[in-house]
């Protein structure tokens, strides 16, 4: 576990090290920030690294094996109704979880002050996963190609997009972006693999793929409506 | 005094993750209970990797709120009220491939690609276009700020190439371009790139932060769709030609 986290948190700092620099130069070049002020930057830095190794460390030995638990265990019951149900809950949970969801819903609170709140924001964004998680299971059951699915979840987008106020236009598209982050994937994916390999006969594949482009339509639909209603 | 400004506002992080992670917990601890019944070593395993993720949860998002939240918004300040605002195009550019060249599950990405297709598309080109594709589309969002270039249109066209080049793509490589999506909105770059992007149509006249500050995730998550749809074209047409042979 310590080999794991170890190389978890060197491929984070790899990841945003390019960033930082830059970030670092621009500030001290162009801005001329104090160095009090770089020194906080340095450390929240810091933090962000450390943070998301432990994160996905955390995620990779604990969410995700029950992710995997219930997946697994879940198709065995036959109950359709159960596996839906189920699928929307997981869904729902893994994405107010999802640190990008928290991230959005917070800076559109401050950027609206407080007018789009931050809490409706994150129960919106998570029933929209929940829902298409949901559909995507009902899909895998009955065997409907992911292409029908996609194609009539993007048309669904486009007539409403047309009835969205501005407000909450580019928020709803942003909203579909970030639910797809490190939390939900995995968690979406072990349920859907379970579902498509204990249900068998099925490529599990192509089943399993395609579940997280159906996963970031929901919230999209789901801010849209949210911004129809509002206005 | 340092100290408390990198710690300020952490008392709401703590409750906002425990409000997180909590019912994941609970769902799962009924689940344990009604079915799974699964031993108490392994449920303690378990409960210290959700241990592992509500700290490393608490840490991320209090150190984005300190660091690349307000150092976005300030250096989108700073370029927005610039003479030469068009700077904050290329700037947007170059953070965009950076975000994207270093980002780990673009490289997990494009390594399944390039199985996928037998090695026909290899890894190292797609992290290219990959790369390139997401700079191309910060850029743009960039541009659409300093320009005033209307959000949707471009979405739509956008999803209408996607959808045109459905009928031409591979079959598998459908699925993977509609994942790959979110590749690039990485938890990094979405947070730098996202308050940049705030913090200049705060400044800039005429724009206003919700409806033109937003936005750019979309544009980022559009450009690995179109990117793996294309290749997989291309991938199609260089299969059928060397079968003629």
């Amino acid at each position: 576990m310590q080999q794991d986290f170890k190389e978890t948190f060197l491929e984070v700092l790899k990841a945003v090290t390019p960033i930082v620099v830059v970030i670092i130069v621009t500030e001290v070049v162009l801005l001329r920030i104090s160095s009090g002020a770089l020194a906080e930057f340095v450390i929240g830095t810091l933090m962000v690294v450390l943070g998301f190794a432990f994160f996905l460390s955390g995620v990779k030995i604990g969410l995700l094996p029950m992710g995997e638990a219930i997946g697994s265990e879940l198709p065995r019951s036959g109950s359709v109704i159960l596996i839906v149900g189920i699928a929307f809950i997981f869904g729902f949970f893994a994405t107010v979880a999802e640190p990008d969801v928290q991230v959005l819903s917070g800076m559109i609170d401050i950027a609206s002050n407080g007018e789009i709140g931050r809490g409706l924001l994150l129960g919106v964004i998570g029933i929209g996963v929940g829902f298409f998680v949901a559909t995507a299971m009902l899909r895998i059951i009955l065997g409907v190609p992911i292409a029908y699915l996609i194609a009539a979840g993007y048309l669904a987008v486009l007539v409403l997009a047309l009835r969205t106020p501005p407000d909450f236009l580019a928020i709803s598209f942003d909203a579909g972006g970030v639910t797809t982050g490190p939390l939900t994937v995995p968690f979406i994916l072990a349920l859907g693999i379970g579902v498509s390999s204990v249900l068998g006969g099925r490529s599990q594949l192509s089943d399993g793929f395609g579940l997280i482009g159906l996963a970031s339509i929901g919230p999209i639909l789901g801010v849209m409506a949210m911004g129809a209603i509002a206005a | 005094m340092m100290g408390i400004g990198v710690l300020s506002g952490i008392d709401h992080v703590i409750m906002d993750v425990t409000l997180a992670l909590v019912p994941l917990v609970i769902f799962f601890i009924a689940f344990q209970v009604l079915y799974l019944k699964l031993p108490a070593s392994y449920i303690f395993n378990l409960l210290t990797g959700v241990i592992f993720t509500f700290i490393g949860m608490v840490l991320f998002l209090q150190g984005v709120h300190v660091a690349f939240l307000p150092v976005g918004q300030q250096i989108g300040g700073f370029f927005g009220s610039m003479e030469a605002r068009w700077v904050i195009i290329p700037f947007g550019f170059l953070v965009g491939f950076l975000a994207t060249y270093a980002e780990p599950a673009v490289r997990i990405l494009c390594s399944q690609v390039e199985e996928s297709s037998s090695g026909f598309i290899r890894g190292s080109l797609l992290m290219l276009v990959l790369s390139g594709g997401v700079a191309g589309f910060v850029a743009l969002g960039m541009a659409r700020l300093v320009y005033d270039i209307p959000f949707l249109p471009v979405m739509v066209i956008g999803y209408f190439c996607a959808i045109l080049l459905l009928p031409f793509a591979e079959k598998d490589f459908i699925a993977i371009a509609f994942d790959s999506g979110g590749v690039a909105t990485g938890p990094m770059a979405v947070t730098f790139l996202m308050a940049l992007s705030v913090g200049a149509s705060a400044v800039i006249e005429g724009r206003n932060p919700v409806t033109d500050g937003f936005g750019l995730i979309a544009f980022i998550a559009l450009a690995p769709i179109l990117a793996v749809l294309l290749l997989s074209v291309v991938f199609r047409i260089k299969k059928v030609k060397s079968n003629a042979v």
